[in-house]
């Protein structure tokens, strides 16, 4: 892939932005590692080595506790199974990851009752929620979610609006004044509600929801489109490239989308950090994924009603912050790079 | 001419026939002679004699009641209960034997048939006014409650469609006419009295003419004083008629009753540690455990009681769905009831504090089945179960048929439950049952529900004083929507034993059937009981006592100060009272009390 001078100046200038490259770097380290998360936090341990063989359950099917003479033919409880080799003089051994919980199992205890605190101990470094899950795992768990979803909630967005954006400031007239007219009402409609109601009547899978906030949430960067084009339209070499004879999608995917690149990537990080609260938001309420997904917005619910278990509260509202702000920098960093006015070239 | 008198002769002998019989027309109907007049005076009162007068009992309520009226439009609210509370019927049901027990009326009569039963009222019963109260009075409840103007169109209904009639003897005798005959024809028929002087005509401006006019009551207290959207305040009558009725005996023993609006329940538990009332009930686990570990429980000053009592408990647990293909499987059925650790979530999450439901109809007395228990989680039944249908464990451990995946829906709407079903899917994984988790919006669920759309709906149902089973497990009720059988139980043997239980007016006989369709539900095995609450918890301030069993069977709070059943048993302690003022003042401690009552357990 060829670079362009002026892409690669930007991408210098972004460079030079220190606060916006190190969120960056920070946020695509966090989106990376959560990717691979089951190797970091996982009941399923990393390594197993029994009788001789080797076992690595953390991408394969289940291994039932049988295998190791547990006794038993349901999921191999591997934290058990260390301790029961902590002193086996046979060379039997068990790897477990950083935090050996899942998001969803229930560590609980005789006679005390959870919300547990943080423990270097139990290894349960946020400690647990109040149904005894790792607030570590469902933080991470629960991110990989929240932004996935959200990236994915802004391809879908900015698909519908950059196109629909675009053909309205290029073609004009009654096409424009129409959807113009819809986009007005449907901003209108008021979507967490919307939102509410559908997703009381049906539990809504994450693509479902998905679609339902796609569907009410692409109109804000068609009107921001439909201006970028109008005036991208009038410029010469639009013109120029009209009377070499050029289709008009040559033209909106060659020249117009190309030339407005710039604002599309500006907004695009803060529509991703709006999706997050969004989704947080609707976990909050209990109209989001349903339970037991590992969520944010249901870890500040529970904090916020077990004001007493503050490391709930604090873990999740920590998370939320340090990920909306570091989005946040890279955002502004990005605007700025790509802030035509240094170089607009006066004629 | 003779023919004319002949003529005249005829029509005044027929004149004469009919003023003849005009008399009997207007003739009183008699009591048929072979009827046996019962009573009861055997039964072991409740109360406790050591019970003093006096006090004042202040308690709270959320909102004040938007009327006086306990029919017709906004008329059930809970405040209702306290003005009901305060209005005898004709009998009453002794709340540990639950034989009858009189109430308004002291002797009663059945017919033959189940049909009718007679009354004998109390000569001494009066309304709160001093008038007398008469047969009249009861005739006049089916006029008034079968009236229009009343706009209470269940009450229209129900006291058209089960009452037939009343027949007034005369001014203390009367019977109450069923429309057909009830096995328990008493629970039906024991009318409460209307004032016929108070409404005299019922016309279309009862709503708004009654909302806020204190109705003349038989029992105990009545409304002395309120104050709209802040306080009620009953007093208790100087001379109550039944104050020294076997069965009202040392009861209803304060003064007066005052009822202050407080409209949040932090706000009143902050309203009960100051002492502006008087009690608070702390059967929820945040407030009996952590929430009284403060000073007032640790000096002794307030006290708290945990009583159990045996009441009928609503059959909480998951229903399974028999149209779906999977529960068609009787042993598939009973592989997810033992699947499901039920013990774990009462042990770890609900702290003990809940109990074991057995089956679904547990604390209806002599109708219930003790000898059903409920399935136990139980890895190796399971297995056994579903490799004796042809089941094998998939990949992810979950049982595997053709291609379908032992993974069901469970649909529920309270938020406070997923934290025990999420117990329940990670305990089922290990089972090898996938348990996918629906929360519903609550009419959402009901909806889904009664449509019998559902795998697995996880609620409960109401009570009645007899189990119901014609509409939750006859087949009747199976297979279309909008009806209680969620389970879509469709058993040929079932629909026996229901319909001889609906047509039975034996009583023993229709307790051996209640048995055995326990039995029934049990062996088919579409409901996995959950959890019952067979208790109630109170806190309150040590000058306040109770007798010595705190209730009865039938409690459900211990400080109801009214409710002829099981009401007003408490007493205020002057002397406690005092004691506890001055050592709160000098901040002397008393040792902190906490009774746990077990007479009523259920076993």
């Amino acid at each position: 892939m060829k670079i362009t001078p002026v892409t690669l100046k930007k991408i210098k200038r972004f460079q030079s932005i220190k606060r916006g490259y190190y969120s960056l770097i920070i946020i695509a380290t966090f989106i990376i590692l959560s990717l691979f998360a089951e190797v970091f936090i996982n009941s399923r341990a990393l390594i197993v080595k029994y009788n001789g063989s080797y076992y690595f359950p953390t991408y394969r099917a289940m291994i039932p506790g049988n295998v190791f003479d547990l006794g038993y033919d349901y999921e191999t409880n591997y934290r058990a199974l260390q301790k029961q080799f902590e002193n086996d003089p046979s060379g039997n051994f068990v790897l477990m990851p950083l935090i050996p919980y899942n998001p969803f199992e229930n560590d609980l205890r005789e006679d005390t009752y959870p919300p547990f605190p943080p423990s270097l101990l139990e290894k349960h470094y946020l400690g647990t929620d109040t149904i005894g899950r790792d607030i570590a795992a469902r933080l991470t768990y629960g991110f990989r979610i929240a932004i996935f979803f959200s990236l994915a909630l802004l391809a879908i967005t900015y698909g519908i609006g950059i196109s629909l954006g675009c053909l309205m400031g290029y073609l004009g007239g009654r096409f424009d004044l129409f959807f113009q007219r819809i986009i007005e009402i449907w901003t209108n409609v008021p979507v967490l509600f919307v939102i509410i109601i559908i997703s009381s009547i049906i539990v809504p899978n994450p693509v479902i929801l998905l679609l339902i906030m796609a569907f009410f949430g692409w109109t804000s960067i068609t009107w921001i489109m439909r201006t970028m084009t109008y005036k991208e339209k009038a410029r010469e070499y639009i013109l120029a490239s009209k009377a070499l004879g050029a289709t008009d999608v040559r033209i909106i995917f060659k020249h117009i989308i190309p030339n407005t690149i710039a604002i599309i990537v500006t907004f695009a990080p803060f529509t991703i950090a709006s999706g997050i609260v969004a989704l947080t938001s609707l976990d909050y309420l209990g109209f989001g994924l349903p339970a037991p997904t590992p969520s944010w917005g249901d870890l500040l619910q529970q904090g916020w009603s077990n004001m007493d278990a503050l490391w709930i509260a604090g873990s999740v509202i920590g998370a939320l912050i340090v990920t909306l702000l570091t989005v946040t920098f890279v955002g502004e960093a990005v605007r700025e790079a790509f802030d035509p006015k240094m170089y607009t070239i006066y004629e | 001419m003779k023919r004319i008198q002949a003529y005249a002769f005829f029509i005044f002998t027929i004149i004469f026939a009919a003023i003849s019989y005009i008399p009997n027309l207007f003739a009183e109907p008699t009591l048929p002679q072979d009827i046996v007049w019962l009573s009861n005076s055997e039964d072991p009162a409740f109360s406790d004699e050591s019970a003093k007068n006096g006090g004042v009992f202040r308690t709270a309520i959320f909102t004040f009641p938007l009327t006086f009226r306990t029919v017709g439009p906004d008329s059930n609210s809970s405040f209702r209960g306290a003005i009901l509370g305060n209005q005898l019927g004709l009998i009453g049901i002794h709340p540990n034997t639950e034989n009858i027990i009189p109430e308004l009326a002291t002797h009663w009569a059945f017919d033959k048939d189940k049909k009718i039963m007679y009354f004998k009222l109390d000569k001494n019963a009066r309304w709160s006014d001093g008038k007398p109260v008469t047969a009249d009075d009861f005739a006049f409840t089916l006029e008034f409650m079968r009236s229009k103007h009343i706009v209470a169109p269940w009450y229209n209904d129900y006291y058209t469609q089960e009452i037939d009639k009343v027949i007034v003897y005369d001014d203390h005798t009367l019977a109450v006419v069923a429309t057909k005959a009830q096995p328990d024809l008493h629970l039906r028929v024991g009318l409460n009295p209307t004032p016929r002087h108070f409404f005299s005509t019922i016309d279309e401006t009862f709503v708004k003419k009654y909302n806020w006019q204190i109705e003349p009551n038989t029992g105990p207290y009545q409304i002395a004083d309120f104050q709209k959207g802040k306080y009620v305040k009953f007093k208790r009558k100087k001379d109550w008629w039944a104050k020294d009725n076997r069965y009202f005996k040392n009861r209803f023993n304060v003064d007066t009753v005052i009822y202050s609006v407080v409209r949040d329940m932090t706000v009143m538990w902050e309203y009960f540690k100051k002492g502006e009332i008087d009690v608070f009930s702390v059967t929820m686990p945040k407030y009996w455990h952590i929430k009284t570990q403060i000073p007032i429980f640790e000096n002794g000053y307030a006290e708290k009681i945990w009583f159990f009592n045996d009441t009928q408990q609503s059959a909480q647990g998951l229903w399974l769905n028999q149209d779906k293909d999977i529960f068609r499987d009787r042993n598939l059925r009973y592989a997810f009831a033992h699947a499901m650790n039920i013990e774990k979530v009462i042990d770890q999450v609900l702290r003990n504090d809940y109990f074991r439901l057995e089956q679904g109809f547990v604390g209806y007395g002599r109708y219930s089945n003790t000898a059903i228990k409920a399935r136990r989680f139980d890895l190796e039944k399971v297995a056994q179960y579903m490799t004796k249908s042809g089941w094998k464990r998939g990949a992810d451990g979950i049982w595997e048929k053709n291609g379908t995946r032992f993974s069901v829906e469970v649909s529920y709407s309270i938020d406070e439950h997923t934290e025990r079903l999420v117990v329940l899917k990670e305990e089922a994984k290990k089972a090898g049952i996938e348990l996918r988790l629906q929360k519903l919006d609550s009419s959402a669920a009901y909806k889904k529900v009664i449509e019998k759309k559902h795998d697995v709906a996880w609620m409960g149902w109401s009570t009645s004083l007899r189990p119901q089973y014609w509409e939750h497990f006859h087949s009747v009720n199976a297979h279309k929507p909008q009806t209680n059988n969620i389970t879509n139980t469709d058993d040929p043997e079932m629909d026996k034993l229901i319909d001889a239980y609906r047509n039975s007016l034996d009583e023993d006989e229709r307790i051996s059937l209640s048995l055995k369709i326990q039995e029934k539900i049990h062996e088919i095995g579409a409901f996995v009981p959950t959890f019952m609450v067979p208790y109630t918890r109170e806190a309150y301030w040590r000058w306040w006592q109770l007798p010595k069993v705190a209730g009865t069977k039938m409690s459900d709070s211990l400080f109801d100060p009214f409710g002829s059943s099981t009401g007003g048993l408490f007493w205020y302690d002057q002397a406690r009272y005092e004691e506890t003022q001055k050592a709160m003042k000098d901040g002397k401690p008393f040792p902190p009390v906490t009774i746990i009552d077990k007479t009523y357990e259920p076993k």
